[in-house]
Parts: C-alpha cells; sequence; structure tokens
C-alpha cells in the first residue's frame, strides 16, 4: 500500500511539472540547453522591437493594455518607450536609469535605488540571454517545439516582496525574447510581448544617452 | 525615488501636524442650503483609468491608477507602475469599510495606508451622511461640513450650487487636505487633485482614454 502511495505521489509530481504550461515538457539537457542559448546570445548585439503589455488584474477582470517600442543594445543598455495610451521614457545605461513621465524627468543610479535595479538587471538578463545566471532566482526551464519557457521563482528577499516567479518564454531558433510574464503575489500579472523583432539591427548610441 | 523613505515621511509630517495647528474656516456663518446639490459632483466610475503622479518631499513616482466600481457596488482603486507592478489595491465598500487588498511591502505602514484611505474617502464622495451635514458659507463660497471619525471633510460650491469649487479634509482648525475635481465626461471627473497642506504630498491623476 505505501509502494502505491509512493508511486501514485511520484507520478502526481511528475504530472504537476509537465502540465504547469500547456504545451511544455522540462527541458532534458539544461547544460546541453544553456551552452546553445548561452552562444546564440554572444552573436546577439543589438534588438529592436515593438511591445504590447498586458496587466491583468485578475480579481476585477480587468486589462490594462498599453503599448511601444523596445531597444537594447549591448552592453547593458535598454530604451523602452510606452506611446498607448499614454508617454513614459525608461532609459537603462549600465547603473543609470533615466525616466520622463509627462514633462517630469528624473535620473537616478541603480546603485542606490534597488527597486530599478533589480528591475534592470532582470530585463538586461532577459536581452543579454544571462537571466540562467541570475542568483536572485531559482531556474526552471520547460520546452515546446518551437519555444523555451523559463521559469525564474525568486529567492532573493527583495524580489521575493515583488513577485511570485517571471516567466520568459524565447524563440528557440535565435534565443530571442518573445514574451516576459512578470506574476505577483497578488494573483496580478503582467506579460509584455515582443513583435517585430529586428536582432542585430544598426542602433545609434545616442539613443541611450542620459544627459 | 527612494520609496521605503515615504512611510517616514509621512509619518513624521503627520506628528509634525497635530502639533501645528492653527485657526482656519472661522469666519463662517451658519447658512441653509440644499445639500442634495452634492450628489451631481459624486464621481460615477464604472471603471477609469488615470495616469497618475505621486510627489513625495522631493520625491516622484509615478503610474496608473484604475478606479472600478464592482457590482457589490464597492469601489476598487488600484495603483502600479507604469511596467505593472502593483503599489496597491484598496477596496472602498458601500458601508463605509475599507480593505487593502494588497499593498508593496515597502509602503505596507499603517501611517501611509489610512493617509491614502482618508484621501480617496474624500474623492470617491461615498459616505456622505446627510443627517449629520452642517451647511456655512463665507466670501460667496457654501461649506457642506460632513464630521469623520476624526475631523471633518467639507465640500465646497460656489453659492448657486453648480460648481464644485474644492474639498478639503480639517481637524477642528486646520485644513489637511485639500482636493479638486474638474472637467466631469459622463459623470468622471478628468482631472482630480489632492494636496496635503502639512507637507509635501501631491497626488495628480489624468484620466486616459483606452
Amino acid at each position: 500500500m505505501r509502494k502505491l502511495l509512493f508511486i501514485f505521489s511520484l507520478l502526481t509530481v511528475a504530472m504537476a511539472a509537465n502540465a504547469q504550461y500547456a504545451g511544455y515538457t522540462p527541458v532534458a539537457d539544461l547544460v546541453k540547453f544553456k551552452t546553445a542559448f548561452a552562444a546564440t546570445a554572444l552573436k546577439t548585439t543589438s534588438i529592436k522591437s515593438d511591445f504590447t503589455q498586458d496587466k491583468n488584474l485578475s480579481m476585477l477582470s480587468e486589462k490594462i493594455t498599453s503599448k511601444g517600442n523596445f531597444w537594447f543594445k549591448k552592453d547593458s543598455r535598454v530604451r523602452m518607450e510606452y506611446t498607448q495610451p499614454f508617454k513614459y521614457l525608461m532609459i537603462l545605461n549600465k547603473d543609470k536609469v533615466y525616466v520622463k513621465d509627462g514633462a517630469k524627468e528624473s535620473k537616478v543610479s541603480t546603485k542606490s535605488n534597488k527597486m530599478f535595479q533589480q528591475i534592470n538587471k532582470i530585463m538586461i538578463d532577459c536581452m543579454q540571454g544571462t537571466m540562467l545566471d541570475n542568483t536572485d532566482f531559482k531556474t526552471r526551464v520547460f520546452e515546446s517545439k518551437i519555444n523555451a519557457l523559463v521559469e525564474l521563482t525568486p529567492v532573493s528577499k527583495g524580489m521575493k516582496e515583488m513577485f511570485k516567479s517571471i516567466n520568459v518564454v524565447v524563440d528557440k531558433k535565435d534565443f530571442s525574447v518573445i514574451s516576459i510574464q512578470m506574476l505577483e503575489l497578488s494573483g496580478d500579472n503582467t506579460i509584455m510581448r515582443f513583435t517585430n523583432k529586428e536582432l542585430n539591427a544598426s542602433i545609434p548610441d545616442t539613443l541611450f544617452d542620459i544627459k | 525615488m527612494h520609496l521605503f523613505r515615504i512611510p517616514y515621511l509621512i509619518l513624521s509630517s503627520s506628528l509634525l501636524f497635530m502639533l501645528s495647528c492653527s485657526p482656519a474656516h472661522n469666519q463662517m456663518q451658519s447658512a441653509s442650503a440644499d445639500v442634495n446639490v452634492l450628489q451631481k459632483f459624486k464621481p460615477a466610475f464604472t471603471v477609469a483609468l488615470y495616469n497618475t503622479t505621486v510627489d513625495v518631499m522631493s520625491n516622484h513616482l509615478s503610474g496608473l491608477l484604475l478606479i472600478k466600481k464592482m457590482p457589490d457596488s464597492s469601489t476598487r482603486v488600484v495603483f502600479s507602475n507604469e511596467m505593472g507592478l502593483g503599489f496597491f489595491d484598496f477596496e472602498f465598500a458601500a458601508d463605509g469599510s475599507f480593505k487593502v487588498y494588497s499593498i508593496m511591502k515597502k509602503l505596507d505602514k499603517r501611517s501611509v495606508i489610512k493617509t491614502l484611505q482618508h484621501d480617496f474617502e474624500l474623492v470617491l464622495m461615498n459616505n456622505l451622511d446627510n443627517s449629520k451635514v452642517e451647511v456655512k458659507t463665507n466670501k460667496g463660497l457654501t461649506y457642506f461640513i460632513f464630521p469623520q471619525s476624526k475631523g471633518f471633510n467639507y465640500y465646497i460650491t460656489n453659492q448657486s450650487g453648480h460648481e464644485l469649487v474644492r474639498m478639503e479634509r480639517a481637524s477642528n482648525n486646520k485644513t489637511i487636505v485639500e482636493a479638486v475635481m474638474k472637467n466631469y465626461i459622463n459623470g468622471i471627473p478628468d482631472t482630480i487633485g489632492i494636496s496635503h497642506k502639512t507637507f509635501e504630498f501631491n497626488i495628480g491623476l489624468k484620466r486616459i482614454e483606452r
């Protein structure tokens, strides 16, 4: 009877892991996946893309959709420009952050602001393909025929206070990011989907200038 | 933005306020006016999204604030940053009760929650007990004064009652908060401003068409 129970619980755990993300199964060879991911990411020097962001408020049955443009350039430079339904600009340039909301401009150093430091690190890690090495998270990787899903579960105190998990879906063809989903402790979640991607497009450095 | 500093700034400023009261509204005279004129200024929220800025003691925060009337007649007020990270989710029930569904750990302080609760209660105008209202007048303005558990909420109209000039939360003798709601479209204000008088704490809301 005990043996049966043990087998049953093993099966339940295995099924739960498989059923967690529809269409995805755990990656069998994680080392091989990491190596391929890192090698491909190494070849990506810039990304230019549009994005659509949906914030899903589960208990309110509401969705807030916003859209904008995204640029990434090695090393550690990101520009996100929200254009609809509001205007908001954020530039991450190494350890500096520039934000413009409406007419108000602000500059902060990620060294003195932990929240921006963490957001900065997640964004850069996702684009540079180094998210599997981020020690703030425990990672699990799943795959479908065409995509891979990296589940990042926070282990550091600061991250645990903000997120339940962050799921990053990448295209297995070029390991470019398809979507980033942030699941909050409240049950709400935000998913950012990247479309019209151009890898290694020519992007002027001035786009990331923080004056 | 040093988010962790906000609770302490609000707490220290509240203490400063308690020690520094001075007379205000003491030139008002008793008057009579129909309190029902206020009904047309009560925001008829179904669901509205606002571009929001918060300025606290030289610190600046921005994001999106969603206000939604729920099927049980409660009102939910949800604030998150532009990237979707939630700051707080409050419920203002029809019976006047208040519930925190979620709040970012760094803001989860009694002084911060109480301040935000009272600020939004003032503008939501949910619990105006007409049986307790006192009406006064001063300099061509009509003051509808509603006693609260602590202090009073003032709704100040022009003499004809056609315009809501401003709202105030006050103690016995000093204004704590001033608020305005402007440019109503289908019963929902396009612009809302909340300004604390005892320390720098301003909330600005500008409605976004979705």
